[in-house]
Order: structure tokens, then sequence, then C-alpha cells
């Protein structure tokens, strides 16, 4: 943590006090603290993006990168908004390479890659869930499930061995989840609690790596996070760690520490422990409630937020200290994204906002 | 006249005039002979030959002083007998030289010529020169035997001695190839036997003996003086190589078996044994004189003697490189020297040399030629910075001409030198030094880009003009520049790219003094590189990759624009007051960062120096032609660069500094022709994606980018209304910073809100109809009888409706009116729902709202440019009155503030601005403007009144005047606009304040500038025809009949005053 904690020590930490009005920025404590033992001058102002995008025409719902194993040199990154439009950006170029309308106009809530750039899925709020053909420039939709959700849960995939896939999906029902095999698209199975929590928010598959069956996290509306076992189609346990509907969560596998996001002013972290059961770990206070989206970064090392309001909190992971509020958004951030790219020090962040922009920040990736 | 072909007839014909000549050889008598022999066939002539010849050589002969004329009668005669005969016998061949020779040389002196004419001295060298061609066989290699060799000695040094003293350029080149005829390596077309080896090493024997004597004499001629003309010159160096390569030819030498020749007593004396260490001694000798040579004849004027140094060069390399060992590097130099010659001729005939030698060379496995040339080339590298700092223009020129030439022959070799640090250290160096630039010119500071709307159009024309002439220190003449330009791409196209680039980027980092070296020469290393722009003649080799290349490019571009090498300090501080302290800050930091010269001393205080202000000038330009050289040198792949560089290369076209601005045009003209673009239009559009980036990133941060606002107005101005769609987003961008630092940045800002509106106005939306601006004429034309019916009629009912009766009449009237059409219903929209506005519009009514609170600004300046970008919008809004009309009315107090509490500029400036939103929005003004307005504004005209009719000429330079002039031009206009006709009080008031300038008093422009009276005479002409004629009326008025009044007026009757003209002339105009 020593180099991040140098880095992060130039950087003033600015939050908005509530109520107060935007342009009225307030030092935390902890910021306080380091501005006294450091001089005044030599903090670093927090940075700016290094660019924007511009060009959905619609607020950014999801954000995907696909950098790696890339031949050609051209990283990519896939934008759902809602306008129905998935966008492909080059990011070598900053230009969009081509732009998937396959949801009738409805808002786009979720893309993911499956192994290659050139096969993608995309979940709209037109209740389908998308496949698509991108191969050699090509961009069909081959095939598509219903999900039967109005909500504005996103899906969930999980890459498992021999070209199979598991999709969990929002069910038909309000609190249920569907979990399906693909390609086949035949139905695994349906977890649906008994207690009434709601429907769910958001969801994650998880494969431990000493357990065979895979597990899937979800946060539901009535603020509790649980974690359900696929193949006993239980639920293994659950944490009421929000008043509010969970709106984000995402979890480390290797710490078995996960970390989630309501539309209160916190974000909560919690463990799980040997007997699979969930606990409160740490909670951080923020100024301003709402966190839309929340996403570690693959070294797991950095929290990023995104905030209704318009800023991206970062976060040191361990110990969730807060490290910088990045601004630069004239609306709700509605999603933050790390990119996957090789070079560790050409990584980047991405955040998706309201205001139709997609910003594209370098964060302490020179380790 | 019939040839006579028989020999016996010839003869008779012959013998009486032979026998005539041998009795009496006289000139008339030769001449005789001459005529005959024209009439013989050549073979009667052979046949005949010693017959003829014999009178001839009897009146050569004769002992006693002869007569030139008549010698050289007979001279002339023999060469022409020799020229259509050949000598057969080696006795006559023997007798009729030695003859000729006595001819030649004086009495006294043998060593010496005869004083004789020059005529005789021609004839006999021709007569020489004849007779060696007319020898038959081989027995013109008798004369070149040991035992001739006297004989020979003596004519080789008459000829040697006509060559190089006598005046008469004939002679001297007559004289020169009869020396060359006696090598037996003639020019001439007539046949020659060629010479077995053996004849020639026979040749070669003896003439060593002549070499020093030959060669010196030559030399003398060569490096005399320089009228003598270039024909001497050319034939003195070829008869001078032509010896050397005789003598010391390779071939000949390698298997020279001396074998000592027979004894000859002292005639064997003279003879030469060409003995190794002979060799040895005459080449370092030769080498002496050779050096003399090329110094003056490689830079001679007329090419015809520098393409015999090619010649010369390319014989002695190719034929005695092995026993001219110390000569071969002063060759080379010359004919490296000669690679970029003027002249087309003489550089293929030398690239050709250089070729066939390089060939022949490699072929043998023989490393000698190219190491003599890295040898040179390093020597001279060294030397370059001190013939850069010391030579002249002239001088400078041809050491360029030969460095450029090395680097050409050695080619890709040239790395090799390269790699050597001293070297590149040196060559860099010279560099540095020569193209520092002259940055004393207080122009380039002074010239400011011309603010307007319409700069559009205008820079079209400036595109035309060529790049801005660069002025160095040390030298004048433009070739220098050309050929230092040529030799840095050569460098780059030969050189290893990355080393350069690094080596030069060093030196650009290191001191301020090299940057803008530097920065030109990594220019042209990259555009090398790329191959453009190369000479024809240089040698085909791969290019650098296209990756390296732009690796290259991609460095250097991010150097060039990185924030210290890119905002410098480019103008005085007073003259940016509008720049906030933190801005002056980082420059100055800029500055400091280039530490280490005496620059530092000056940029210290806060005022630097115009030539420090210059030279940062010039370096963003050469920085600016570099991006667009890149542009060009890496084609359509320089496009995924204009993520970074078109950005910065926009800021400086909006750049205050006229130089730099035409540069950044420049610049992006060549960035389109690079990438592919159309225009620049294109270039804007296509790419607005990434200015907009980053100009909305550099919003956030407008501290350290001072200039964002300026990529903006530069977008604007450069494109069409196109444009818009790509920017709106952010133009809000724009005006929420605006809204967060009004206080300091908003000059910064009003100047891109100016060029935005600017543009919608005139270029982009400019509006439909102009009918607005016609005074409205409420009545229109119509004839006066029906005036007078309708007015009357008109004032009957007035009356019927004062007195109540009307009222039945009107309703008649509503009942004959069609009941009103059911309105479509539209409400399903809602009545709140506005459809939307087009974007223009919408913009300009935030700018509009932005500039309201700007006009109270506290800086004057930024109070004007808000004034005027405020009648900008009126101007855009004036087809949306739905829009405008709100707006106008929350700008009203502020702009009354204006034209009544504010500096008289101001009040200028807000006046027109009223005109224009009378114009536009009419009545809607009406009661504000009579009501706020007119009573200050008339109030101050009458005050000036007094003033200005009174005042001397110089009254019309000052701001007052103007005002008045402003006022009393606009008034009118304003008044009939806003209809003020229908206040009668108002109208009445504006009259009488004007009447005060029709004084002739007044300033003639004033008077002129009543034109107020004109739009008045419109709104209502008999109130103004009353007010004149109160004033001074030129008729009396009889009532026609006599129950009518008289009419009695106040102006009537009186003495013709000062305004009586004036009132006169307004009075006829009513007619």
């Amino acid at each position: 943590m020593g180099p991040l904690l140098s880095l992060s020590q130039f950087w003033f930490l600015c939050e908005t006090v509530a109520g107060v009005g935007s342009e009225y920025l307030s030092v935390t404590a902890a910021a306080e603290e380091r501005n006294v033992n450091t001089h005044a001058a030599m903090a670093l102002p927090p940075p700016d993006p290094q660019f924007v995008l511009r060009g959905t025409g619609a607020p950014v719902n999801t954000l995907h990168f696909c950098c790696r194993n890339q031949e050609q040199d051209k990283p990519l990154l896939f934008s759902g908004s809602a306008n129905g439009a998935v966008h492909v950006w080059n990011l070598r170029t900053r230009r969009t390479e081509s732009v998937l309308e396959g949801h009738g106009g409805a808002s786009v809530l979720w893309v993911q890659t499956l192994n290659s750039r050139d096969a993608l899925i995309s979940q709209g709020r037109d209740l389908r869930v998308c496949m698509w053909d991108l191969a050699e420039g090509r961009s069909v939709v081959t095939d598509s499930i219903l999900t039967e959700s109005v909500g504005f849960c996103q899906c969930s995939l999980l890459d498992r061995e021999g070209g199979h896939w598991l999709l969990a999906v929002p069910g038909a029902d309000m609190a249920a989840v569907r979990v399906l095999d693909l390609p086949s698209k035949t139905p695994v199975c349906t977890l649906k609690p008994d207690a009434k929590l709601g429907m769910p928010m958001c969801l994650k598959l998880w494969q431990p790596d000493s357990g065979s069956s895979p597990l899937l996290w979800a946060g539901y509306e009535d603020g509790s996070v649980s974690l359900w076992n696929l193949s006993e189609r239980s639920l293994l346990s659950r944490l009421a760690c929000h008043a509010e509907p969970v709106m984000s969560l995402d979890f480390d596998p290797g710490k078995l520490r996960g970390v989630s996001g309501s539309s209160e002013k916190a974000i909560n972290s919690w463990t799980l422990d040997g007997q699979q059961s969930l606990k409160l770990q740490d909670s951080v206070e923020l100024v301003n409630p709402g966190i839309s989206h929340l996403c570690i970064r693959e070294d797991r090392r950095i929290l990023a937020t995104a905030g209704w309001d318009h800023r991206i909190r970062l976060l040191g992971w361990k110990k969730l200290k807060p490290l910088a509020v990045l601004q630069y958004h004239t609306d709700v951030v509605q999603c933050v994204a790390f990119s996957d790219h090789d070079v560790p020090s050409k990584r980047l962040m991405a955040a998706g906002s309201k205001d139709q922009r997609i910003s594209f920040w370098s964060v302490y990736n020179q380790i | 006249m019939a040839v006579i072909d028989d020999p016996r007839e010839a003869f008779g014909s012959l013998r009486p005039v032979c026998v005539l000549l041998t009795r009496e050889p006289t000139v008339h008598n030769v001449e005789r002979l001459r005529t005959q022999l024209q009439g013989l066939s050549d073979s009667a002539l052979q046949q005949l030959q010693e017959y003829i010849l014999f009178p001839l050589r009897f009146a050569l002969k004769t002992p006693g002083p002869k007569k030139d004329s008549q010698l050289l009668a007979v001279v002339e005669c023999v060469a022409y007998v020799l020229t259509s005969t050949c000598v057969q016998s080696w006795e006559l061949l023997r007798d009729l030289f030695s003859e000729l020779c006595v001819c030649l040389c004086s009495p006294s002196n043998p060593g010496k010529p005869a004083p004789v004419s020059e005529e005789l001295k021609t004839a006999v060298v021709q007569a020489l020169d004849a007779l060696l061609h007319a020898a038959y066989g081989d027995i013109v290699l008798h004369l070149f035997e040991p035992p001739m060799m006297p004989a020979l000695g003596l004519a080789i040094s008459l000829l040697l001695e006509l060559g190089e003293h006598e005046k008469s350029r004939k002679l001297q080149t007559a004289a020169l190839k009869c020396l060359q005829v006696f090598l037996l390596q003639c020019d001439c077309s007539q046949l020659h036997r060629s010479m077995n080896e053996e004849e020639e090493r026979m040749l070669g024997r003896t003439f060593a003996s002549f070499l020093p004597g030959i060669t010196q004499g030559l030399s003398r001629v060569v490096t005399g003086d320089v009228k003598q003309g270039h024909a001497v010159t050319v034939s003195a160096m070829r008869v001078w190589f032509k010896t050397v390569v005789l003598v010391m030819d390779e071939k000949q030498l390698s298997k020279d078996k001396e074998k000592p020749v027979v004894e000859l007593g002292r005639v064997g004396e003279l003879m030469v044994q060409r003995t190794k260490e002979w060799v040895k001694d005459t080449g370092g000798k030769l080498a002496v004189l050779l050096k003399k040579m090329l110094a003056c004849s490689s830079g001679h004027r007329h090419w015809k003697v520098r393409m015999e140094v090619v010649e010369l060069s390319s014989h002695l390399l190719s034929r005695c490189h092995g026993t001219l060992v110390d000569s071969i590097s002063p060759l080379l130099e010359a004919l490296v020297g000669l690679v970029n010659d003027e002249s087309l001729e003489v550089r293929s005939r030398c690239d050709e040399v250089l070729k066939s030698m390089a060939e022949q060379n490699l072929i043998g496995g023989n490393q000698a030629f190219i190491d003599i040339l890295s040898e040179n080339l390093h020597s001279l590298t060294t030397s370059l910075p001190r013939l850069m700092r010391s030579a002249d223009d002239q001088d400078k020129l041809s050491t360029l001409n030969l460095f450029l030439g090395y680097l050409k022959i050695l080619g890709p070799r040239v790395s090799a030198v390269l790699n050597s640090a001293a070297h590149l250290q040196r060559i860099s160096k010279a560099l540095m030094q020569v193209l520092e630039m002259d940055v004393t010119d207080v122009r380039i500071v002074e010239e400011r880009r011309f603010h307007n709307e319409a700069r559009g159009e205008q820079h079209t024309e400036l595109l035309e003009r060529a790049t801005q002439k660069k002025y160095f220190r040390y030298f004048t003449d433009e070739r220098i520049f050309a050929l230092l330009q040529q030799l840095c791409r050569v460098l780059g196209y030969y050189g290893d790219l990355y080393l350069l680039v690094d080596h030069f980027m060093d030196l650009y980092r290191e001191s301020v003094v090299y940057r803008k070296q530097a920065a030109l020469v990594l220019n042209e290393l990259i555009a090398g590189a790329a191959g453009m722009n190369l000479e024809t003649s240089v040698g085909q080799k791969d290019l650098v990759s296209q990756e390296n290349l732009k690796a290259a490019v991609t460095s250097v571009t991010e150097e060039y624009t990185s924030l210290v090498n890119w905002h410098l300090v480019t103008t005085s501080v007073e003259s940016e007051q509008g720049d906030s302290t933190a801005f002056s800050q980082s420059r100055l930091l800029s500055i400091t960062m280039s530490a280490n010269t005496d620059y530092l001393k000056s940029s210290a205080g806060l005022n630097p120096t115009i030539g420090l202000m210059n030279s940062n000038i010039w370096q963003i330009c050469i920085q600016l032609e570099g991006i667009g050289c890149f542009a060009l040198a890496l084609g359509p792949q320089f496009r995924l660069l204009l993520i970074t560089a078109l950005y910065p290369v926009l800021e400086k076209a909006g750049d205050e500094t006229l130089l730099i601005s035409q540069a950044a045009l420049g610049a992006m003209r060549d960035i389109c022709k690079g990438c592919g673009y159309n225009s620049l239009k294109d270039l804007i559009n296509q790419n607005s994606d990434y200015l907009v980036n980053d100009i909305s990133l550099n919003l956030q941060r407008l501290s350290q980018h001072p200039h964002t606002p300026r990529v903006l107005s530069v977008m604007i101005s450069n494109s069409d209304a196109s444009l818009l769609p790509l920017v709106v987003d952010i133009i809000q961008d724009v005006l929420m910073a605006l809204d967060h630092c009004y206080d300091e940045r908003a000059p910064v800002f009003c100047v891109v809100l100016h060029s935005l509106i600017g543009a919608f106005a005139v270029r982009w939306f400019p509006a439909e109809t102009s009918s607005r601006n016609e005074c409205r004429n409420p009545d229109g034309e119509r004839d006066l009888p029906e005036e007078m019916t309708r007015f009357l009629l008109d004032y009957h009912r007035q009356r019927q409706v004062a007195e109540g009766n009307a009222a039945e009449e009107a309703e008649l009237e509503d009942t004959e009116m069609p009941p009103p059409a059911p309105e479509p219903d539209d409400s399903e929209e809602g009545p709140a729902v506005k459809p939307e506005l087009p974007p223009h519009i919408s913009i300009a009514k935030e700018v509009m709202e932005r500039c309201i609170h700007l006009l109270s600004d506290k800086s004057l300046r930024l109070r004007l440019k808000v004034l005027d970008v405020l009648e900008l919008c009126v101007t855009v809004l004036q087809s949306h009155e739905n829009e405008l009309l709100p707006m106008a009315h929350r700008a009203w107090p502020p702009l009354v503030q204006r034209l009544t509490n504010d500096d008289p500029l101001a009040v200028l400036r807000a006046f027109k601005v009223m005109c224009t939103l009378g114009e536009t929005c009419g009545d809607f003004l009406r009661r504000r403007v009579s009501k706020d307005v007119l009573p200050r504004l008339t109030g101050s005209l009458v005050k000036q009144a007094p003033v200005s009719a009174r005042a001397g000429p110089v009254y019309t330079h000052t701001l007052a005047y103007k005002m008045q002039l402003a006022v009393l031009q606009g008034l009118g206009a304003l008044c009939c606009r806003l209809d003020l006709g229908k206040q009668a009080a108002e109208l009445h008031c504006a009259l009488l304040i004007c009447l005060h300038y029709l004084s002739c008093r007044q300033p003639p422009k004033l008077i002129i500038g009543c034109i107020v009276f004109q739009h008045l005479i419109q709104v209502d002409p008999d109130s103004v025809w009353l007010t004149l004629n109160e004033l001074y009326c030129p008729n009396s008025y009889e009532p026609k009949h006599s129950s009518l009044h008289a009419v009695q007026l106040s102006g009537m009757g009186k003495q013709r005053n000062e305004f009586t003209e004036n009132i006169l002339k307004l009075l006829q105009e009513m007619q």
C-alpha cells in the first residue's frame, strides 16, 4: 500500500456538503489532517479526466472494457445507453467503431463480452437479453432471451470451462432470480427467497476456488445482501446492511470481502467467514447520498463508486480509505468500470453519466 | 574549278609556280601556289607532296631576316599541304618538325618564343599540329625516341611558354591543343591510330622527363588570372591530366620493367627512370600542384571548368589512384563538392563518375575509397564549427555543399560517422551556430491579428502568403538556409533517426539558446526521414519504417506542445491586463525552466524584452511549422496524433500575434494536406470531438489553460453552420465556466462569445429579410386630395364618436364581420409546451443573458466588448420576437445605465446597441426610450450645442463630437422606428433640440448629421414644417379666401440668420 499512500497524500479530498450547493467544497477531516502535514502549495488538485467521449446521445447506463489480448492494438469499450444503443468505442482513435441497435430504443442496462470481443451480450429494458456476433465487422443479434423482468437489475455472467456460461437474470416473479446456461439457454435454477426481500437490485455470480458449486450474490430492495448456492438452490447467508435498496455490490473473492452501495449516505463492506455467513465489516459515511454503481479494481487495491452527486469516489479497498473525489460530470454518474488492459500503466477507469458523457481517468496506475 | 586528278597534269600546272616561288619567295607567289593547290585532288597532292613542300621549306630555311607576312604565308601553306596529305617518311617529319620549331623560337635565346606576330605563332603552332596529324603510321613514334628528346623538349617548352604567356586566347588554346597532340591524345575528329601497350609505355617514359615542366607550367596557367577565359583553363587542365595519366599510369608502372636503355650519351641523362622512389616523389609534388589547381578551379564560375575538374578527378582517380596516393583525398573532395553543383550537366557527370568509381572499388573488394570519404567527412566535421563561425557566405556555401556531397555519397554509411559522439557533437554544434536566428525585428511582436467577425474571409487571403522569411545572424544568403535544410533532410534520410532525434531533442531541452535551431533541425530531420523534398540525386534507400517515424514524430510533437515549450510569453504584460497573476506565474515558471541563459535576467522582471518575446514567437512558429511538416511526413497516419496535436495548433491560430497565427494556419493547412482533409472546415468538423474534449477539460482548469476559449473561437471562425451541432455541448460548458469565473476570465470569454454570435449573425444564420431596416411609413404614398378627404372623414367620425353617435355604427360593423372561425384545436400539446427553439437561438438567448450580467462589469474594455456582443445577440434574435422581447426587457435597465452614467465610449456603443434594439424591437421600446433615454440624450445635446458651435477644427477629434454625431445620426432612425410621432411632445422636444444643430456655425458633419430631420419628416411632416417655419420662414402665406385667417408664423419676415440656409434646404426637400 506504500506507493498508494504517498500519492494520495497530495490529493485534496473534496466532498460536497449536502444541501449547501455544488459549488461549496469542504475538506473532510482526513484530508484536513493531511493538509496540515503537507504544505498547501504541494497538494495537487485531483486529476482531470484524461479524455471524455461524447456522442451517445443519451444517458450512459453501463460500460464494459475489452482491451485484453488485442492483436491490432485496438482497445475497445462498449457502452450501453438509455436510447437503446450499444456504442463500440475504439479507445485509440477515441471514436465509435459502430453502434449496435438491438433493443428497439429501450434502455440498455448491461453489456458484457463472452470471452472475446466478437461475442457480446446486452440486456435491455425491452425485457430481452441479446447475444451479438461482432466478428469480421458483423453486428447481428444471433439469439435472445426473454427476461420477463421490468426492473433495473443488471444480469450477471459467469464463465465456466468448456465454452459454457452461467447467466443470472432477474426473473418474471418480482423477487426471483433465474439462472440459465449459455449458449444452450437451459434454465439451471430459479432462486426465490422465502422472506419478503423485494426485487433483486443487483446480482453477481461467483465461482469459489474451493467449492464446486457456483454462488450468487444478490442485493435486494429491502437493503439486504444475500448469498445463494446455485446447486442447492439455497440461501446461504443474508445480511441486512442497508436501510434502502442495494444499488450495487462487488465482491473480492481473494479476501472474501464484498462491498455494497445503496441510495443512502453510506458504503458498507462485509465479509464472508468460514461458515459461509456474512458479517458487516466496515462502513464509510458519504456527504451526499446515493451510489449508483461501484467496482473493485482487478488488482483489489482501489474501489470506485459512481455517485448520484455527480462525483466519482476512489477509496482504498483495504481499509476503505477515501482517496479522491473526481469531479467532472454534470449529472448523476451511473457506472464505473476499470479497463483490463494488459499493461497496468495503461489501465484506465471509465465512468458513464446521465449527462451523456463517458469520462476516462488515469488513477493510481503507476505501480 | 575542275579538280585535277592526274599527277602529271598537276605537276605541269604546279611547276612554274614552284619554280617561281623558289626563286622569289614572296607572299604573292605563295598565294599563287596556294590557289593552284586548291585545284588538286588529295591523291595528286599526296604524290607531289615533297615536290610542293620543297620550295616552301626552302623559303623557311633561307638564312637572313624574313618578313613575318612572308613566313606566315609559307607556314600556312605548309599547314594546308599537311592537312591534306600524310607524311610517310621519318626524315621529312623530323626536318619539318625542326624547321617549324625554328620558326617559333627566338634566334638569340632558343628557349624563348620568337618576338614575331601572334598570327605567325598561331600559324606555326597549327602547322605543327597538322604535321603530327599527318604523320603516317608509327613513324610519329620515332619522335619520342630518346635521340629526339632535345628537339621535343624544345618544342614542348616553347608551346608551354606560348600557352602561359601569350595574350591572345586563340594562340594560347592553339598551343595547349598542340601540346595535347604531342601526347597523341587529341580530341579532334580525325582518325587516330591506337597505341599498343608497349608504345604507350615508351611515350610515358619520354614524357616522364617533361612532366615537371609541363605540370608546373600548366598549373600556373590554371591558377592564373581568371580573366584569361574558361577555354584556356579547360584546355590547360585537360593537357595537365592527360600528361599525368600518361606518365603516372598505374597499369604501366606496375609492369614497368624499366629496362635500362642503351647508353645514349648525353641524351641519356635526360631520360628518367620511373622507379618506385621517383613515383612516390613525383606523386607528392603533383599533389601539391593539384591542390593549388583544385582550389582555383572547383569553385570556378564557369561550369565547363568545373566539368573539367570532374573529368580530371575521374581520370586521375581511375588511372592513377595507386600512384597518386596523396592526391586522392583532394580529388574526392573536389568531386564531392561538385555533387550539388548548380549546373545539371556537372551534377550528373559527377554522379556518374562517383558511382562508377564506387562500383569499381567495391568490385575490387577495396574499402579504401569509402574509408577516405569517411576520413574526409570526419575532418570536415571537425572544422565545421570553425568554418561556420568565421567564413563568409560564399565559403559557407561551398563548405556546406561539400558536406552535403559527402552525406549523399556516403549514403547509409553516414550513420557510422554519426555514431561517433564527438562528430555528432561537432555537426550539431555547427548547425546550432549557423542557424542562430536574428530576433531583433520589432515588427514581429508588434504585428497584431485583426479581430473582426468577417475574419473567415480574410484568412483565405492570408493563407496564400508563404511562410514568414527567417533572418539569421550569421548569414544572409537564402541559398545557405536552403542548403542547410537539405543537409538536415539528407541526414534524416540516411542517418539513424532515433539517434538524431534523441540528440537534437537533448539540445532542444538543454538551453533556450539552442531551442529554435534544434527545432528547425528536428523538423527537417523528420521531413528527410520521410523522404520529403529531397533532391532527386539522392540514392535510393529503404525509408525508415512508418512505426519508427511515427514514434519520433509523436515524441517530438509531445515535446513541442508541452506546456513549458508551448505557452511562452509573446506579448508584454500590459497588453494582457485581463490575465490574472496565476497565469503570468505559470508563464514565468516556464522561462525559469530554461535557465542558465541571459534571458533569465530579463524575464525575471515582469516585463520581458522584445528580443525574448521575438525569440519566443519564432520558437512557436518553428514548432508550428514542424507540426505541419510532421503531418505531411506521416500522411494519414497523423490523424491519430490529432488527438493531442490539433488543439494546441488551433490555440495558436487564435493567438494575437500575427506571425504565430499565420504559422498556425499554415500548419493547419499542412495537416489538411497530410491527413487528406479537403479544407480547414473539414479538418475542424471531423475532429471536433477531439477539440471539444480538450476544450471541455481545459475549461475546468482555466488558470492553467487560459487560452482555451480561443480554440473555440478559431473553430467557429474557420467553419460553418454545420459545426454548430458538434459544439452545442461545449458552448454550454463555456457559458458555465463563464458563470464560475466571470470576474477574472470574462474578457477571454467575451472574445469567444463575440466570435460565436458574430458568426451566427453574419455568416451562419444571416437575417432573412432586411425589411425591418426600412423606416416604416405608416401612411404610405397617397396623393394630396385623397389624403385630405380621408382626413376630413376621420375628423368627422371622431367628432361623432366623441358625441356618442357612433355606437350603433360600430355594432353594425361588428355584425357584418363573419364570426371568427373556430381555432384549430392544437391544445393537445398543451399551451405550456413551446416548440423547441433552433439551437442558435437558444444559445444567443443564453449569451444575451450573460451579457446582461456583464454589462455592469467594472472594466470598461469588457463593457464595450459586451455591448458589441449584445448588439449581435439582438441581431440574431430578431427573427424570434417572442424570445427577443423578454430579453430586451431584461437588458434594458443596465443598458440605460450605460447610456446615462458611463464613460462616453460606452455611451456611444450603448447608443448603437439601442438603435439596433430600436430597429428590431420597434414600438416595444417606445415608452422606455422616451422616458429613460431621450431626456438624457437631448439634454446632453443641448448642452453640447453651444460648445460645438464655438469649437475649432480640433473638436472633430474629440469624443464629445463623436458622441454628438452618433446621437444625431441615430436619433432620427430611432424616432422613426419607435414611432415617436404618436407622442407629439417627445417628438417636438427632439425637434427643438436638433434645431440647434442647423446652425451654420456647427461643424459641417454635424449639420449633415441632421438627417434626423429627414426621418422626422417621415414621421410627422406637418410638425416639422411648422417648427422649421417658426424659426425661419422664407414665404409669406396669403389666405386664399377672405373668410380665412391670415397665417402668422413667428419665423416670418425674420432676417437671414445662421439657420436660414439649412432650413431652406430642408424645406425644399419637404416639397
